[in-house]
């Protein structure tokens, strides 16, 4: 007998031990907990666990435009209060971003370097477009200001008002969130990190 | 001093560089050639009466549809901070060849009005260090607060005239 | 570097170019800055600005008065009732209109609630950028309060156009006052709690004090003006060398220091609010009674009830709502005291009821080159420090 099938027989006897071990230990569980296996333990697909994780993470970037900026801080704030649906960890580096809230107008300048900072964030990502200005142009239909957002970047939601309110826009957040959840799993959710 | 003593002793101090003084609703106005105005300028400054050492404004109209002389006109707002007194100088401006002498030599706070002058009116500043566009991107064609240059408005689609507004959507740029 | 003969680090002469902005958490808005560094020390500082160029001048030249007045909130958008106000000033003052007592304390009430809401959102960001996060949520405690305020007279939080060309846009209202009365009551001890955890911290005053220093003369010639003016030692302020507004009727010091640096910036600020308390309570005091605008039906609208009994009312109306107000020929320029400084509309107006030239003094535009001088020589990590204690809004820089 060589040491190899020494050692093979070793382990074959380890896993059986093992393997006894465990039906011990079911056994003895479904004794204990008959019928509670199926109370907690959910199935579920990845994508929907993944995209229940984006949900509740939104890191949005630290990017103020204008007015609706001052509004953006203060549902970061104390009183608003962000952190209860997870999006108030703003990040200065759009690398570290997957939430861009574009609050206030856009010039013609700004564009593309608006443009610059969605490219430079990881995928997925996603977009609110805050305020009337940024939404369509609100009452700044003239020479230096893009008549609305999207023509620059893909929004996902549009929050009205010059600037909404920090509820509004936390509204805003709670329809993407829903928005993230109705497409996890889905292949719409795939081409986004595609 | 009162606005009329300012335009008093400007009239008494300057009377060839000046070409006219105002008194509109009770602030004091001159109204000075371009080639005239460094002069005055250093007058409005140094004088020991005067002594306007701030800087307040430099504003570009531009008076095309009012078909006037000069089209163009700079107007410079000073304060003296010790006398506590205001002035506002006009500097017409030709169309043909628009130019202004510079006075951030004396407010170092002109530059930055100066080069909004140039940049929004296309009013060459003489002897600014840094002439070129200072609010619109670098390769922006026109000046955009001249009177011929138009606001550019887009057509806005409302909800009642629904054909024009799927057009509006087909034609709108692709952006993913 | 490179490596001398005796095998010593030597220096290089060359400097590094470093971008800041447009997209940056400290620079309050999109302003760009293109630092040439030698080592850890500005060399030179080059501002970029426009941004947020907006054309809100031009489209004011296309507009008739009353609808230029939404647009001036949003150039200063932390100190909007100051906008309204310098526009409707220097309108007013084409137009030879009287304003009525009362008018004028509502006005003086809303600009110094706007005053101390701009200021506590320079002192928490400032705080910041500097490092201290608690200020922050504590300013923005006390700037909600204004704002609810703000929503129960205009029905807005933050863009009232409360102040309208003849006089304000409603009366007074009882939970208006109310609310005032308890929010002037209860904010001192505030201002108290922000300077204990700020004035005599050794953090806070190591980067503070003697950065960003201009003296009286360099403050006076590069234009600066409000609070950064103040703290080099210049006692310039329009509310008391060019009342207007009624401001002479009320008792209040302007707070001078004489250091120009950051640290004296932060003094003359955290006073500021102190003495627009006190403003706020004269003026709630001695409240007079009588119209709240002018009662002068060619410049403001008449009653809403008069329009159902008097066919004059309703002429006016209609006139003024399809028409607008028409302002005599003329130039004019009043200038007031906003949050930032001196802020004011140059007006020009041909006859009809649409400016022919609007033009906003706008003291974070005029700061912006000063702002820069005073970078060169500074560390790296002081130019945010700078660039907050100036308080630039980047809406009235590119306008």
């Amino acid at each position: 007998m060589g040491l190899i099938d020494q050692a093979v027989d070793a382990f074959e006897t380890e896993i059986n031990n093992l393997k006894l071990n465990v039906k011990d230990a079911v056994e003895a569980m479904d004794y204990e907990y008959s019928g509670s296996l199926y109370d907690t333990v959910l199935t579920t697909k990845l994508g929907k666990v993944v995209g229940w994780a984006q949900k509740n993470a939104l890191w949005p970037a630290t990017f103020g435009l204008a007015c609706c900026a001052i509004e953006m801080m203060a549902m970061a704030n104390s009183r608003w209060d962000a952190a209860r649906f997870g999006a108030e960890v703003f990040r200065a580096s759009p690398r570290q971003a997957d939430l861009m809230i574009v609050s206030g107008r856009v010039s013609q300048k700004m564009a593309p370097i608006l443009k610059q900072i969605y490219d430079q964030m990881p995928e997925p990502k996603w977009v609110i477009s805050m305020g009337a200005c940024a939404s369509c142009g609100g009452v700044f239909n003239n020479y230096s200001i893009v008549q609305g957002v999207d023509r620059v970047v893909p929004v996902d939601v549009y929050v009205p008002g010059c600037p909404p309110g920090p509820e509004a826009l936390l509204y805003g957040v709670i329809k993407l969130q829903e928005k993230i959840m109705m497409e996890a799993g889905t292949d719409k959710a795939k081409k986004r990190v595609a | 001093m009162t606005s009329e003593e300012i335009v008093e002793k400007i009239k008494a101090g300057l009377a060839e560089k000046i070409q006219d003084t105002a008194l509109p609703q009770g602030d004091a106005v001159v109204f000075v050639e371009p080639e005239s105005l460094p002069a005055v300028a250093e007058f409005l400054k140094n004088d020991a009466d005067l002594k306007f050492d701030y800087l307040s404004d430099v504003r570009g109209v531009d008076y095309l549809l009012e078909e006037r002389e000069p089209r163009f006109e700079a107007v410079y707002q000073l304060y003296s901070i010790d006398h506590q007194h205001s002035i506002r100088v006009r500097v017409g401006i030709d169309e043909d060849n628009p130019t202004v002498p510079t006075v951030s030599n004396l407010w170092k706070g002109a530059l930055y009005p100066e080069q909004e002058l140039f940049d929004m009116f296309g009013i060459n500043v003489e002897g600014h260090p840094r002439m070129e566009r200072l609010i619109m991107p670098k390769d922006w064609e026109g000046f955009p607060l001249r009177k011929d240059y138009p606001l550019t408005t887009e057509t806005v689609a409302f909800s009642h005239n629904r054909d024009f507004k799927s057009e509006l959507v087909k034609s709108k740029p692709q952006t993913r | 570097m490179s490596v001398t003969d005796q095998g010593l680090l030597e220096r290089d002469k060359d400097t590094m170019t470093l971008n800041m902005g447009p997209q940056h958490p400290s620079t309050h808005g999109v302003f760009r800055v293109i630092l040439e560094m030698d080592g850890e020390v500005v060399k030179t500082a080059e501002p970029e600005i426009g941004y947020l160029h907006t054309g809100i001048e031009k489209t004011s030249e296309n507009k008739r008065y009353v609808h230029v007045i939404p647009m001036t909130d949003r150039l200063d958008y932390l100190n909007p009732p100051g906008n309204n106000l310098a526009f409707c000033l220097s309108t007013e003052k084409l137009l030879g209109v009287n304003i009525p007592d009362r008018a004028k304390a509502l006005r003086v009430i809303m600009c110094e609630l706007s005053r101390i809401a701009s200021h506590l959102v320079w002192l928490g960001t400032h705080a910041l950028d500097i490092g201290a996060m608690t200020v922050f949520l504590y300013c923005w405690r006390e700037r909600e309060m204004i704002l609810d305020l703000n929503e129960e007279i205009s029905g807005v939080r933050m863009m009232t156009s409360y102040i309208r060309v003849g006089g304000v846009a409603k009366d007074a209202t009882r939970p208006w006052l109310d609310g005032i009365r308890d929010f002037i009551e209860y904010f001192p001890a505030k201002v108290d709690e922000y300077e204990r955890l700020l004035t005599k911290n050794p953090i806070w005053l190591d980067r503070t004090e003697g950065v960003g220093a201009f003296t009286r003369e360099e403050a006076i010639n590069w234009s600066l003006s409000g609070p950064a003016l103040r703290a080099s030692g210049v006692n310039w302020d329009i509310r008391k060398s060019q009342p207007y507004s009624g401001y002479e009727n009320y008792n209040f010091d302007i707070p001078v220091y004489n250091n120009g640096d950051i640290f004296d910036r932060y003094r003359v600020r955290v006073e500021e609010m102190r003495q627009s308390r006190n403003i706020i309570k004269q003026a709630l005091e001695n409240l007079p009674g009588g119209p709240y605008k002018d009662p002068d039906n060619k410049v403001s609208l008449p009653p809403r009830e008069t329009l159902h009994t008097s066919m004059e009312a309703l002429i006016h109306h209609f006139k003024l709502v399809s028409e607008g107000i028409s302002v005599p020929a003329g130039e004019t320029y009043v200038p007031i005291e906003g949050a930032r400084g001196e802020v004011g509309f140059y007006i020009v107006s041909d006859g009809t009821n649409v400016p022919a030239r609007v033009k906003l003094r706008a003291p974070s535009f005029m700061a912006i080159p000063g702002m820069c001088k005073m970078m060169e020589g500074c560390y790296i990590a002081d130019v945010v420090g700078i660039i907050g204690s100036i308080d630039i809004v980047m809406g009235e820089v590119d306008r």
